[in-house]
This record gives structure tokens, sequence and C-alpha cells, in this order.
């Protein structure tokens, strides 16, 4: 079913008469100009930080990438493009990636399914929702390193809560923070926040047309008929910016370092072969290795990856997110 | 408003922004060296290892300068040196001097320490060897940095309690335990409760222990040049089959099976590790606790082969970076936290040898154990060597490849002729990568 243009867009405003140079007249001109003063005040600061945090150090990263830096010799040489050749024949280079593709296709679906279940749940009308929801959401606004903490100290070998658990039931202690077990509790750790998808979900559920689901409910649909053919597609543009986001932050996610029985930046090498994700990898060949021309390059490949996996979720995705209104970038 | 009026301002305020940004770049390089006509240094150090805030109060005092301490951060130096803002006197430990010299980045400090009163070379400890660099190998030629205490690291502590508990007998304060015979006795030791449990010994698996087991047992993991690593030679397998049998038998934490502390003193302090690799310096923390302190001692470093070492890998201490703006303030600051007030109260404190010999008359000897450690130190004293390392990568580097394929190892799927393999080639890789940028 398909429920694009269920709202129109609203018609495009008349343009106020203009001097042949393009700029407005009178006390039009006037609130145009003023206007125009109030956008450059609002944007200035953002693109100072675009181009001061974003755009100069993607430019600085390139450059190095291009050399054979380790950060503080002055001895430093343009080198071309040796550290892509040598990454794309460094098996490191490929495990990482491949962990942190399985990484990512376990973290992403299970933690948007995850937070959607949640909000289905706390959409009902039931008694003390408010509480469920805080409750639900709380740990999403918890800090990652006090996650990661609590964390390490739920699953230490020697006094952590889930090795008593074991023990209570007559088993061994496991040492969780290390292969093979490290990644099954980074893999909770991880969906532990997922009250952010359930936040996301939770306003998608909300602002969804009643009458439609009421419709489907006179016409004899059960609740899954009415969760499948209605809801799921009106929540797709909210999955889908999920899925977008999920993607980028589960690529990126430096996770495995703060789990580490040492999480020192020098320490990074230490962190277990199931978690050694790409990022920890550029981490170590930046920090402990002291290449930052390699984990520059590193970092450029992750860029492009990410990149490329983006369009093509926004290719794949195309004709399953339906719209109520049609796109900006599509008028 | 057009896209093209959009971009046009744009790239006006971007242009504005750079501008700017490189004005404030250079203000900021002009006014580190001072503010109000006092003198300002940066130091990057540690935590409190250089004073209390109230004894960097006092430094201030005592040397007429502002003291700007900044936590030491590998990133964060790599941003100050790159823009041109260099930390005036910067920790590392002396295992990378060799690195931070041939690399042109630290200063050469022989005619300040020719010309100083305080730190005079006389009196510098041998361990302050391991800061110099003749271009060609670590411990002769120029100093570029001094210690500011440090220990020979692989003595051991040991808690009496837990050897009474095992009726095991106490290790010798003269005569150092063979590294087999610790084996066993670690092995004894340990103890696995279903709750928690008591490790035998406490001994990373890294760089510096390969090397001093190899070194002991007449071998030696450097090729001349220290271009090359060779895990295959006989010394070399058999101080990796060694570790790989203390790793597999539980009795220490290692990398595939981690001590959820991170490092030995919790754990020993809490009575559950009977022995630990942990040089002098432990001694300082062994006296915040009155309970340990009843039952802890220190012994000789184990020996592997025929030769006797107990080296001070570490040697941690401060350098003074080349682009640094305040040298003769920053060597009067080196003076007085090295050699000054705060040298003579870590000295006091027994948290590390200190590194000037005039000091070590004042470690401390009133406790019990405190007499024990000093009385095994000063025997240990007579078999301290500096073990050179490679000038091509810093010691994080190396124990990188250790950490990435020792796991295997130590679960058993990697023998150790693979092993020394897996060494040979991650090492040697990152000494050649490193040995392109001295040129």
């Amino acid at each position: 079913m398909r429920t694009s243009r269920l709202v129109e867009a609203p018609a495009k405003p008349s343009r106020p008469s203009r001097e042949p140079s393009g700029r407005p007249r009178g006390r039009l001109g006037a609130r145009a100009r003023q206007q125009e003063r109030v956008f450059w005040l609002s944007v200035t600061p953002w693109l100072l930080g675009f181009l001061g945090l974003t755009l100069y150090p993607l430019g600085y990263a390139l450059w190095l990438s291009l050399t054979d830096s380790d950060g503080i010799s002055p001895n430093t040489h343009f080198i071309g493009l040796d550290n892509y050749r040598e990454l794309l024949s460094d098996p490191v280079t490929r495990d990482t990636l491949v962990r942190t593709g399985i990484f990512v296709a376990a973290v992403v679906p299970t933690g948007i399914i995850a937070g959607l279940a949640l909000a289905v749940l706390i959409n009902r009308p039931i008694r003390g929702r408010g509480v469920y929801r805080t409750l639900l959401y709380l740990p999403a606004v918890f800090p990652p390193v006090g996650a990661a903490m609590a964390f390490k100290m739920l699953f230490d070998r020697d006094t952590g809560a889930a090795n008593g658990i074991l023990g209570f039931f007559g088993g061994g202690p496991v040492t969780w923070l290390a292969d093979p077990y490290a990644r099954y509790v980074l893999l909770m750790l991880t969906l532990w926040g997922c009250g952010n998808a359930m936040i996301i979900s939770l306003a998608g559920l909300q602002d969804m047309p009643k009458e439609l689901l009421e419709a489907a409910r006179i016409d004899g649909a059960n609740s899954w008929q009415s969760f499948r053919r209605i809801t799921l597609p009106l929540l797709s543009p909210v999955i889908f910016f999920q899925v977008i986001t999920g993607v980028i932050g589960a690529l990126q996610s430096i996770m495995p370092m703060l789990l580490a029985a040492n999480p020192s930046p020098a320490a990074v090498t230490s962190v277990p072969q199931g978690n050694y994700l790409y990022m920890i990898n550029v981490f170590a060949q930046y920090l402990a290795n002291g290449r930052f021309g390699y984990a520059s390059a590193l970092l450029w490949v992750l860029f492009a990856v990410i990149l490329v996996v983006t369009a093509l979720i926004f290719k794949v995705s195309s004709g399953a997110v339906f719209y109520n209104f049609e796109p900006e970038t599509k008028k | 408003m057009s896209r093209r009026r959009f971009l046009t301002t744009s790239t006006g305020i971007a242009a504005a922004a750079t501008a700017g940004g490189l004005l404030s770049g250079c203000a900021g390089s002009v006014s580190s060296g001072g503010s109000g006509g006092k003198t300002t240094l940066t130091i990057m150090a540690s935590g409190t290892e250089l004073g209390t805030p109230a004894e960097i109060k006092a430094a201030e005092k005592a040397l007429g300068m502002k003291l700007k301490m900044v936590k030491y951060d590998l990133t964060r130096l790599t941003a100050m040196l790159t823009s041109g803002n260099a930390p005036d006197l910067v920790r590392a430990e002396g295992s990378d001097a060799p690195y931070l010299a041939s690399h042109s980045v630290a200063q050469d400090l022989d005619d300040r320490f020719a010309k100083s009163t305080v730190l005079k070379v006389g009196d510098l400890d041998p361990v302050n060897d391991i800061w110099r660099w003749d271009g060609k190998q670590q411990g002769s030629g120029p100093r570029y940095g001094m210690a500011k205490d440090w220990s020979q690291s692989y003595m051991l502590w040991y808690n009496t309690a837990l050897f009474d508990k095992a009726d095991e007998p106490y290790p010798s304060d003269t005569q150092p335990l063979t590294y087999d015979k610790l084996l066993d006795v670690g092995k004894r030791l340990t103890q696995s409760g279903k709750k928690s449990k008591v490790y035998g010994l406490g001994m990373a698996g890294n760089f510096e222990t390969f090397m001093i087991l190899t070194t002991e047992a007449g071998g030696q993991l450097f090729n001349e040049d220290y271009s090359a690593v060779d895990f295959t030679t006989s010394e070399a397998r058999s101080a990796l089959s060694w570790y790989l049998e203390l790793a597999k038998s539980g009795a220490a934490p290692t990398i595939a099976n981690p001590d959820p502390n991170g490092w030995d003193w919790p754990t020993f302090d809490a009575g559950r590790m009977a022995i630990s690799t942990s040089g002098y310096w432990f001694g300082g923390m062994v006296v915040t606790d009155k309970k340990i302190a009843a039952t802890a001692r220190l012994a000789p470093a184990p020996q592997f082969g025929s030769k006797r070492i107990s080296t001070g890998y570490t040697g941690t201490g401060l350098w003074m970076p080349k682009a640094g703006k305040n040298k003769d303030a920053a060597w009067e600051a080196m003076e007085y936290f090295l050699g000054g007030a705060p040298a003579k109260k870590r000295a006091e404190s027994g948290a590390g040898l200190p590194a000037l010999k005039s000091l070590r008359s004042l470690l401390p000897k009133s406790e019990g154990f405190q007499k024990q450690a000093y009385a095994v130190q000063e025997k240990e004293l007579s078999y301290f060597e500096v073990l050179p390392f490679t000038p091509y990568v810093r010691k994080d580097a190396v124990d990188a490849v250790i950490n990435q394929v020792m796991p295997a190892a130590i679960k058993g799927s990697v023998p150790v002729s693979k092993l020394a393999d897996q060494l040979n080639e991650g090492i040697n890789k990152q000494l050649a990568n490193g040995k392109k940028l001295i040129k």
C-alpha cells in the first residue's frame, strides 16, 4: 500500500518584486535584508565549525595519508599513494573491515528491532507509561564511558554479577572480557543504548494518523496485519533514518576500547581480537605504532566506505521507504 | 538568497576564519613564553608524579615562574609539536630515548649537564645512561633526558602470607630464583577458587620480558643496527616457550586472560597475587597499606640463563623538546624537579630509586619491609645493565605486535616456531617503516 502524498506540500509563496540587480525593493527589501542578516548570523557559527572542525581536518588527514608521518618527527616524506597500496594488501585491514561489517550487521538491525518493540510496548495505554519510558530511555542518556565501566564490573571475572549468577547455578567463572566472550559483552553494551531507537520510533508511532489504523480495524485487520501493512510502512522513513545513522555510528565504533582492561590509547592493541574493529586498528596505528600517515589513509578509506554504504542503502531502500509527503529533494 | 550569493559569502567567512586561525596561532606561540614578565613553562606529566597542586605552587615560588601542568597524552603531545606549541618538558620512558633523539625531537642536554651544579654528571646514577644515544646505540653518547626515579623492574615482591599458606619457602634475599623454579613456585601458589582467583605470579609478557630472557640465555633479539629482530634463535624461542608455559598454566594474568584490575598492585594489595614482578618502586604503595606491608618482601630478579641481569628498562623521566621556546627556564625546572626538593621527597617515599647517587641515602628504612627491601636492593644494583632498544619505533609499536599474535599462541593454536615467525614479520615491518623516517 503506497501512502505517499497523504499530505500535500504547501504551494510556493509568490516572490517579491525585484530590481534588475536582483535586490528586493522598499519595505519588502529591508525585511529581506534583515532576514538575510539573521540567516548569516545563524549559519556562521555552524559554517565556522564546519570549516575548522570538519573540512580542515579532512584536508589535513588527506595530506597526512600521502606521507610517512609519525606525528612528531620533522623527517616526514611525501610517499604518494603508498599507504593506500599497503592497506589494500594488509590482512589486518581486511580482517578488521570484515569484523566491523559483521558487527554492523548484528548491531544495527537488532538495535532498531529492539527499539521498535519497546516503542510499540510503551505506546500502549498502560498505567505508569511515563515511568517506563523514562526507565527505558535512561541507559541511552548514560555516558558510554560510564556504561562501559558498569559493564566491566558486571562482567568482571572475579567479582562480577554475571559470574555470581553462574556460580549460584553451579557454573564456573567465565572470563567475559577476553576472547571468545568479549564480542557478546560488546554487543550487549552497544544494545544497552537502544533507548535512542525507542524514542525515535515512539515519536514516529505517535505521529501516525489514527484514522488509518481505525479504518483497518473496521475492515477486519488484526493487530499484526495493521502493524505490518500500516504502521511499518508509515514508520519506514523513521526506520530508514535509524539505519543510516546506526550504520555510520557502528562503522566508527570505538566501544571495544572502553571495555579493555586498561583503556588507555597506548593499550589499544590489547583489545581482544573478537572486538578488534576497524577503528581500533586506526587508533593502534596512530597511537601505538606512530604511523600517522597510514592511519590517516585508513580513515580516508573508512570515509569512502561509509559514503558507498550510505549511497547503497539509499539506492536499495528507495522503493521501501514511504513518505507521507514529497521529500524536499524531489521538488 | 541565491546559491551563488551563499557560496560567495561563505568563502569570505572561510577566508577570514583561516586568516584568524593563523593569526591566533602566531599569537599563541608568542605569548606562550611569558605572561606579565613571568616565564610560563608548559610541563607534560602524568598525574601528580612531579608533585601535588600544592607542591607545584611551591615549585612556582621556588623557580619564580609559572608552571602550566598538562596531563601527558601522546595525542596532545603530537598536536602541540605539530602546531609549533611544543611543551617545555615532557615525561617519557627511557626506552623511547633513542626514538626521540634519532627523530630530532629531543634536545641534546650534554652542555647543560656539564655546567650544572645540581645535576652533576658524576652524581648521575648509571640508569641515566638509558637516556643517552650516540647515533647508533642507546647507553652512550649525548644525554637527551634524565630519569625521574627508577627500579630494576624484574625484582620480585612477594606476599609471605600466601607463601606460608602454601607451605612454600621464601625466595632468597641474595640468590636469584631461576625462571624455571619461579614458574614451579608460581604454579604451586596459584589458587583457582570458584569465586576469585589467587595468582601465583604477575609477569608482563611484553618485548622487555623476551629481551631480558633472551639476553640472559646468551642471545640477543636485535641485530647490530637495531633494524630487525630475530625470535627464531634458540635463546629467543626458549624465552617464548617459557612464557607460553607460564601463560597456559594460568598462574599469571596474560593478554588472553587478563587481570580485571589491569595491573598488579590492586591484586597484590588484595592478597590475590603471591609474587609480582615489579621493582623497588612498588614499596611506595606497599607502605600505604599496613596489612600488606606486614607480609610484603622484596627478592632479586630471577635469572634465565648463565648471565645475571637486573635491568631497569623504563627509567621514566623528563626530556626537553628541541622545539621548546624556553630552554633555559626548562632546564632550571628540570634541575629543580630531578635534583631539588621534589626529588628528595620522592626518594624518601620509596616510590622508586633516585636517579642521583647522592640521594640514595634518603631511601626509607623505618618499616620492617623497607629495611629488608633496601638491603636486597643495594645488593641488586651491581647487576644493572642497560639493554639497548631500537631508535626506529617506540616500545608501544613492538608490544602492539606481541599483543596481536600472543593470544592465539597462549590458547594453544600456534606453535612456538610459528609465533617466532609472526613476531619477526610484524615487528620487522614496523622497524622497516620506522627506519624510513631517519634519513
